[in-house]
């Protein structure tokens, strides 16, 4: 579904990935791990090319992304993208942050653009909120209903930037739920997240990346037992040690 | 259209009680102060500018300074003071009435609705309301305008003549108000008019300074006649006596012809443009019977 | 100061036809709001097509229309009204000419150079609000819409502008406003706007300080009705937690 053929970026002189290989296949759930500034963000960004690389080649759906002439606005269409940050639209409700790039990107009718919508935000848990405007709803709701957004584009994949780390520790469930869900339900996912409790429970792999380049990846259950690789280890350590 | 009104009295009772009357008169306050203070114009040519951009000079300065020579005789003050103040069209009545100028000299016609703000002396010119326009044009008389495009300065009896005209006669004109009078000439000049409206001496003004005088004439039968005079304030009959006779003097002893040439029929500066505009009767008229009546009042 | 007040000055004749005094302020104003109206417009949309070209990725728009900013916000606007009224219909060709100088209607001559002049001085002023406004969106707005599969188009319509034109709209207001007050100018070539009505009546009736408190009381309740009405847009556009924009 997305394989990255030896792929290279740099910002100026800074070598972010470097030489990146990796295949996620159908109905795959792939998480990424790593320190912070190995480039986990840069890796995902490229998936749909908000971020652009300089060397190698990134397929998505049997679609050369890093081709020129790739209809970039037909393929990101496809691939839905949940940030950090949310980055819900302050200016329209809930109903209409779902229901506006159906409409204008793929044509969708607007009954059914919110039949969809109310739909998905049923599976949210959130279709009481449809009428709120982004700013009156906790990080945990604003980040769900960026989730159905990414839905509403019925994509083939779903990719996750760090979806949780922005959220209270109360709320962090309830956006794991909802992608939990997501996940039993087929999607082909790559998710960039810290919570090993996610990665343990519903990742097919877990991929640990540190300096721009891919040091371990494994089944959850051996990347958490039995880490091969010291950065790896050192990684975990920090990460199992409260107030790291 | 009520509360307008309402609003314009409540004005008016705020006013009334913040203007505080001029007690003394001119001449009592010239004797205190030992200075005269001159109001006068910055392009007012050949009547009130400035040609080196400091002092002013022209017809009408030469004929305040005979007034100034008079006032110090009659106080008795050979080292009498004079301080310049420049005013616009917008700011002479008030800056005489106010005090600040004590008597302006430039080219402000005398005429009813200004005599109830301010005194006028005797005349100190007179013009014609005519036409300027190129030799090639066809345009004689204000009958040639209809259906033409006109300019004239906007704010001057012209414009308001070329307006009635306009109306009463159905010519069909199209008038064009410039902001000034170099502007209505660039209007004329750049073509979007065939005529420009002003009063005469004016108009032998802007023709000196044109690039190419030869190419314009100035022509038609005169619509008005204005009176131009001095500005002093009301009321102050003493110092209006000594203004009238040092004028009337003047004219008397011929030395007005004197003047007159210099500013109209020679070379002025600063570029020494010769107005090439003689005497009209009207002036001649005027020299020989001084009056300070507006013309509209002969 | 012994200045004869006559406030009846309005109500008199100005002896041309039936006029009185008032019709000419009247009129004035009519110019004034029919000439900052249509140029508000006009540089509305041009400051804002200016504005989004100046935040694109491509080099020559930007540049464009930075360069288009510094030409038309430091030549002073009496300079730039005089290009394009005396200037500009020179190089135009013999036919369009005659047509404009001659043909058109002085009045109408002067209003279509008064409110381009007064449209493309006040675009290079909405421009560069309308950019700051999207410089001030948080960067994941861009992200977000782009990742939906929006083109650059879609974005900045649905996405980028709405959150934009509602930061700065106290910006917009007082450009509103000025472009009121730089509406006088019209009068330097001859078009009876307010100001100019009312210099002209201060000059024939020799009662300028009625004439100048008129001008004055209709600027004002010009200027409230003014932003009385950007208020209003205000509140209709205001979405919660949304004030002020970025967070
Ligand atoms: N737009 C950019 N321009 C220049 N350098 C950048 C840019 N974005 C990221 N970087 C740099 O690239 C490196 C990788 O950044 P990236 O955001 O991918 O890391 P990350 O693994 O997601 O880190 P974190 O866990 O903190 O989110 C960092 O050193 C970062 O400073
Ligand atoms: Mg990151």
């Amino acid at each position: 579904m997305i394989r990255f053929n030896n792929v290279h970026k740099w910002f100026k002189d800074l070598h972010v990935l470097k030489g990146v290989n990796l295949e996620v296949t159908q109905g795959e759930v792939v998480v990424v791990c790593g320190p912070s500034g190995s480039g986990k963000s840069t890796l995902i960004r490229t998936v749909n090319q908000l971020e652009t690389i300089n060397e190698g080649e990134i397929w998505v759906d049997g679609v050369n992304v890093t081709d020129p002439k790739t209809n970039l606005n037909a393929l990101r269409a496809e691939v839905g993208f949940v940030f950090q940050h949310f980055n819900l639209y302050p200016h329209l409700s809930v109903l209409e942050n779902i229901t506006l790039s159906p409409i204008k990107v793929k044509g969708m009718d607007k009954v059914a653009a919110e039949k969809q919508a109310i739909n998905l935000l049923e599976k949210v848990g959130l279709a009481h909120k449809k009428d709120a405007f982004p700013s009156q709803l906790s990080g945990g709701q604003q980040q769900r209903v960026a989730i159905a957004r990414g839905l509403a584009m019925e994509p083939r994949v779903m990719l996750f930037d760090e979806p949780t780390s922005a959220l209270d520790p109360e709320m962090i469930g309830e956006v794991l739920k909802v992608m939990k869900d997501l996940a039993e339900s087929g999607m082909t996912m790559m998710v960039v997240t810290h919570e090993m409790g996610f990665a343990r429970e519903v990742a097919d792999r877990v991929v640990f990346v540190d300096h721009g380049e891919i040091i371990e990846q494994a089944h959850p259950e051996s990347f958490f037992t039995n880490p091969q690789h010291d950065r790896a280890k050192q990684f975990l350590r920090q990460l199992l040690t409260p107030m790291n | 259209m009520r509360f307008t009104k309402r609003l314009l009295t409540t004005a008016v009772i705020a006013s009334a009680v913040a203007a505080p009357a001029m007690a003394e008169g001119t001449l009592d306050k010239i004797k205190e102060s030992g200075v005269i203070v001159l109001g006068h114009r910055d392009a007012s040519i050949p009547f009130s500018y400035l040609a080196d951009g400091q002092t002013p000079v022209g017809y009408s300065h030469d004929l305040q300074l005979k007034v100034v020579e008079a006032v110090k005789k009659q106080l008795k003050m050979p080292n009498l003071q004079v301080r310049y103040n420049l005013v616009t069209s917008q700011t002479r009545i008030p800056l005489v009435q106010n005090g600040t100028v004590d008597l302006e000299c430039g080219s402000t016609t005398n005429n009813l609705e200004r005599q109830k703000q301010v005194a006028f002396s005797v005349g100190i010119f007179e013009i014609g309301t005519r036409l300027l326009t190129s030799k090639t044009s066809g345009v004689k008389d204000f009958p040639d305008l209809k259906g033409k495009n006109v300019v004239t300065t906007a704010g001057t009896t012209s414009e308001r003549l070329l307006k009635a005209m306009n109306a009463e006669k159905q010519m069909g004109m199209n008038i064009i108000s410039a902001k000034d009078h170099g502007e209505s000439f660039l209007m004329l000049e750049s073509g979007r008019a065939v005529a420009f409206m002003m009063d005469d001496a004016l108009l032998y003004g802007e023709l000196a300074k044109a690039k190419n005088p030869a190419a314009w004439v100035v022509t038609g039968k005169p619509q008005s006649f204005e009176i131009y005079g001095c500005m002093l304030r009301k009321d102050d009959p003493a110092f209006k006596k000594v203004v009238d006779d040092a004028i009337k003097a003047t004219y008397k002893s011929g030395e007005i012809n004197k003047i007159y040439s210099k500013w109209f029929t020679s070379p002025v500066p600063p570029k020494g443009l010769n107005l090439n505009f003689p005497m009209s009767d009207e002036l001649k008229e005027l020299v020989a019977k001084p009056t300070d009546k507006s013309a509209e009042q002969m | 100061m012994n200045y004869n007040w006559d406030w009846n000055v309005f109500f008199k004749s100005t002896g041309i036809g039936s006029e009185i005094y008032l019709d000419w302020f009247i009129s004035g104003l009519g110019w004034t709001i029919a000439v900052a109206l249509v140029a508000w417009i006009v540089a509305l949309i041009i400051g804002s097509i200016l504005g989004v070209m100046r935040t694109l990725p491509n080099k020559a728009a930007a540049s464009f229309a930075a360069g288009y900013v510094e030409l038309f916000r430091n030549v002073p606007l009496l300079v730039q009204l005089f290009v394009w009224y005396f200037l500009v219909p020179d190089y135009l060709p013999e036919q369009t000419q005659i047509w404009f100088k001659q043909e058109l209607a002085p009045t109408t001559s002067a209003y279509i150079s008064v409110v381009v002049c007064l449209a493309l001085f006040t675009a290079a002023r909405v421009c560069e609000q309308v950019r700051t406004g999207i410089q001030a969106l948080p960067k994941g707005q861009s992200a977000a819409a782009l990742a939906v599969g929006f083109n650059q188009a879609q974005m900045y319509r649905h996405v980028l502008l709405p959150q934009a034109f509602r930061i700065i709209i106290p910006p917009l207001t007082s450009e509103f406003l000025n472009i009121f007050k730089n509406s006088s100018v019209a009068s330097l070539i001859g078009l009876m706007e307010l100001l100019a009505q009312t210099k002209q009546t201060a000059e024939f009736t020799a009662n300028m300080f009625e004439a100048f408190t008129l001008a004055t009381i209709i600027y004002f309740v010009l200027n409230m009705s003014l932003m009385g009405l950007m208020s209003w847009v205000e509140r209709k556009v205001r979405v919660p937690g949304m004030m002020g924009g970025a967070k």
